[in-house]
């Protein structure tokens, strides 16, 4: 701009006016730091008046405004600064050199854009932090050694709420519980989302484990209560993991892994419940991992076999049939317990594979009998999922050519739980061809009782708890007599698991079951002395009189 | 009110987790009141609250969202816990229209003047349905406003 005159109060009035109306904010300030001028823009977004000779930072200050920029000089002939106006605005103010050594000082509202910028930190449904921010946060307070704990929280059955009600109650559901976490959170917390239903509560500072524990207890307890949502009751629950540090790690990725162990570990112990993490939690995911990679080769290897427990009719004494068990027998671990390769199995998927492999086996050996009882297989839940079950059964059939009515499957509650109607019309559909059902491990579920309203079982089995607690306490063998009666009334056979002695035996015969299976009456035996225990059919007496039990 | 619009009520009962004697409760109760008459006139809620043998039981009813914005803010309260919902349905008439949240019942300081709430009332938590704990804040309602 042409100055025609260094002193800006002779400034024609025309510049002047042409000044006080820019659609820009603009302040002048002398060479020792004093407002001389603010055009009506700058008054309007500060929101406040300058005084004459004010100090640039006294009005600022005057008006609430938060940071403050120094004048440019000669070294430095333009600076910029970011402040914050009382309002919650941003400011970008950038100061440029004036011939007289005072400074024209230009202000922008970068509010929309700072605003868009915080969004791509934020969750949008949630508003809450998202792990960009989570991570960053992490990572500075560990640069700078401060203390911290991260709990992990994970939501229980937000899948079936998602699943039943719909994905917009779902995500009301998520707001809710983001809310909920905020009462708990402390000032100074982040609580973030990281997407699903997985939720971050970062805590800086110092906490002992009590104090910690009564935050998390806290979590547990506030999530977990009933939500009326759009006129639905829900019932939810949180699963909680914690790691501190320094004392569990001081790597972002240690922490966030050793919170989700902890998690992992709250969950298989039944939701609903927080873990610390302990260094033994990571050496035995490395222990699952390996058995992991042994069983993923386990098939091609051929290194799993069928055991075959005899099962008894309490009324004639015969083996009317046999339940076929796997076993996996590895090189390197020996024999290895289903209770440790199974809920692997399971969670990798590769029960699906395993599963076909074991009904495939059991046909074909049960096909071989001189007698034609039947043979019972055990189908995992997770089986229930893949879509070409029915498929699997039918094909180990057609395969072997076992009659459809030998072949019994036994199923937990677990596997009616998801999807119960998807799974019974499955059941139905495989019963319609002549395939057995019994319901395993019975009375140890939630709801046996409704099940069995839904679907017409071939058969109970009465969980072993049950009759082994027989001697001590007259609650299970009440339990017992009670199943028969309903088994009896329901036309279902009703099979006692676990027998192992002659007492319990007798109690069971006494109780009204129809059936036993049990150390007793026959330990699990390979698939040619099943074959041969048939071939010389023996009464069980027998059978035990030789044993010697 | 317009009498066409549907109504929802929401009943539960739940654990008294505040520390200290009769007067510490009271004190609370009172200050739960204040809160929940303002909070309820603005929202068109009305309802009941009763206290005894360490349980709250509260009747709430209005329009749903209005309901389940109370019902929320209660859950979060920490003074209690173990929050039994026993109901949560429509329903055309308010049982305590005139009441944007009555207490019923004797204060927990004076309940050894009053015999106790459970004698008087019969309310035993663990043992009711939402009908009979609507009944037994409606009738101890109706006995304070005749």
């Amino acid at each position: 701009m042409p100055m025609p005159d260094p002193e800006p109060v002779v400034q024609p009035d025309a510049y002047l006016a042409a000044l006080l109306e820019l659609a820009t904010p603009v302040l002048l300030a002398d060479a020792s730091g004093r407002v001389e001028f603010a055009n009506r823009e700058a008054t309007a977004l500060l929101g406040c008046t300058a005084a004459p000779a004010m100090a640039l930072d006294g009005l600022f200050a005057s008006c609430g405004i938060q940071g403050r920029i120094a004048l440019p000089d000669a070294a430095a002939p333009q600076r910029f600064a970011q402040m914050r106006l009382s309002d919650g605005r941003i400011v970008n103010v950038e100061a440029r050199l004036l011939p007289d050594g005072g400074a024209a000082l230009t202000l922008a509202d970068v509010s929309a854009f700072v605003r868009e910028a915080e969004r791509a930190r934020r969750d949008p449904l949630t508003g809450l932090a998202n792990r960009v921010t989570l991570h960053a946060t992490l990572g500075r307070l560990l640069q700078a050694d401060e203390p911290l704990t991260v709990l992990s929280i994970d939501l229980d059955r937000f899948k079936s709420v998602n699943d039943t009600l719909g994905h917009p109650i779902g995500d009301t559901l998520l707001r809710k519980v983001a809310e909920r976490l905020g009462t708990v959170a402390a000032d100074g917390d982040v609580v973030a989302r990281l997407g699903g239903d997985e939720f971050t509560i970062l805590k800086p500072g110092q906490f002992s484990q009590q104090e910690i524990k009564t935050t998390a207890k806290r979590v547990v307890d506030l999530v977990g209560r009933t939500y009326a949502l759009e006129g639905h009751m829900i019932h939810i629950g949180a699963s909680v993991g914690i790691t501190q540090a320094p004392q569990d790690g001081t790597d972002n990725d240690v922490l966030m892994k050793n919170a989700d162990l902890a998690l992992y570990r709250s969950k298989a112990e039944g939701r609903g419940r927080f873990r610390f993490f302990e260094q033994e939690m990571d050496e035995q995911m490395q222990a699952r991992r390996a058995i992991e990679l042994d069983l993923r080769r386990a098939l091609a290897l051929k290194e799993f076999e069928l055991a075959y427990q005899p099962q008894v009719d309490l009324a004639t004494q015969d083996v009317v049939g046999f339940e076929a068990l796997l076993r996996w027998r590895n090189a390197a671990r020996g024999l290895v317990s289903p209770a440790e390769f199974i809920p692997v199995a399971e969670e990798t998927g590769l029960i699906v594979a395993i599963g076909e492999w074991v009904l495939r086996t059991a046909c074909r050996d049960a096909a071989s009998w001189p007698e034609p009882i039947s043979v019972g297989v055990n189908l995992s839940p997770l089986q229930f999922r893949s879509p070409t079950l029915a498929q699997t059964v039918l094909s180990a059939l057609a395969n072997s050519g076992l009659a459809p009515e030998r072949l019994e499957l036994e199923i937990t509650e677990n596997a009616l739980i998801e999807d119960t109607d998807a799974v019974i019309a499955l059941l139905n559909r495989l019963r319609d061809v002549g395939v057995r059902v019994s319901m395993d491990d019975f009375g140890t579920g939630y709801s046996s009782l409704a099940y069995l309203q839904k679907f017409p079982f071939d058969r109970l089995k009465i969980d072993q708890s049950f009759v082994r607690g027989m001697g001590e306490n007259p609650e299970a063998g009440a339990i017992v007599r009670a199943v028969a009666a309903l088994g009896a009334s329901l036309g279902m056979k009703t099979t006692a698991e676990g027998v192992e002695t002659e007492e319990q035996l007798a109690a069971i015969r006494l109780e009204g079951c129809t059936h036993v299976q049990g150390y007793f009456t026959g330990r699990p035996m390979a698939a040619a002395d099943a074959s041969a225990l048939l071939t010389q059919p023996r009464r069980v007496a027998e059978i035990i009189e030789e044993e010697g039990l | 009110m317009n009498e066409t619009e549907i109504l929802h009520r929401l009943v539960y009962y739940s654990r008294n987790e505040v520390e200290g004697g009769a007067d510490a409760l009271d004190a609370v109760i009172d200050q739960i009141l204040a809160v929940s008459q303002r909070n309820n006139t603005e929202a068109d809620v009305t309802g009941a609250l009763l206290f005894n043998t360490g349980c709250f039981g509260q009747a709430l009813e209005g329009p749903r969202r209005a309901v389940e914005a109370t019902f929320e803010r209660i859950q979060r309260d920490t003074r209690h816990s173990d929050v039994t919902l026993l109901a949560f349905e429509t329903t055309t008439t308010r049982a305590f229209p005139n009441w944007s949240m009555g207490y019923v019942g004797a204060k927990p300081a004076d309940a050894d003047r009053f015999g106790g709430i459970a004698q008087t009332s019969g309310f035993d938590p663990s043992r009711m349905t939402a009908d009979r704990l609507l009944q037994t804040l409606h009738g101890l309602a109706m006995e304070e406003e005749g």
